[in-house]
């Protein structure tokens, strides 16, 4: 798991057909002290987390095909949980 | 995901009988300082199959390690990053990335 912060979102009109109908958002990685670590993810949010909140997110493949109901699905970072 | 651009093509001359009706993009990652700012991709390139018909200079999601294999599932095919998406828009919240980078 990693925390992260919500940076933004992304429109896409050509995807993966497992994406389909799932909020595309920019997650920026963070290290333990909130700073940036590496590059922007997009990552598929079902919880409604808000642009700007911090999120912690999930890098288990196989968790994110169960969400998209879709064993073939590439999708791989979810986010997990909204910390208070 | 990783957010990238295109920035070239690549054909196989001699490839694992897996890739031989694949179509190879080279895709560069960026990092939120350059997104926010110059849009000038800074990461290290990297090779995507696509079957989506990426062009050039098109921003794509690249999904990267196992799940790149997912979508052949139950072939097999040797590659380690893959196109899942190709994204018409990006919307970065100028508060929250000053928030993040500074």
């Amino acid at each position: 798991m990693q925390l992260a912060r919500i940076v933004g979102h992304a429109v896409s009109h050509i995807y993966h057909p497992s994406l389909r109908g799932w909020r595309l958002l920019i997650a920026q990685p963070l290290d333990k002290n909130q700073r940036p670590d590496g590059e922007p993810l997009l990552v598929i949010d079902q919880l409604g987390a808000s642009i700007g909140s911090l999120v912690i997110l999930s890098n288990d493949g196989q968790g994110a095909r169960e969400l998209v109901r879709d064993p073939n699905s590439p999708v791989r970072w979810f986010v997990l949980g909204l910390p208070d | 995901m990783r957010i990238a651009q295109v920035i070239g093509q690549i054909t196989l001359s001699r490839p694992h009988p897996t890739l031989t009706s694949g179509r190879f993009l080279i895709a560069m990652p960026i990092s939120l300082r350059a997104l926010s700012t110059t849009m000038q991709p800074d990461g290290e390139e990297i090779i995507v199959w696509d079957d989506l018909g990426a062009g050039l200079t098109c921003w794509i999601g690249v999904s990267e390690g196992v799940e790149a294999t997912m979508p052949f599932r139950p072939d097999r095919k040797p590659i380690d990053a893959y196109c899942a998406c190709l994204l018409d828009h990006l919307y970065l919240d100028e508060q929250a990335t000053r928030e993040v980078l500074s």
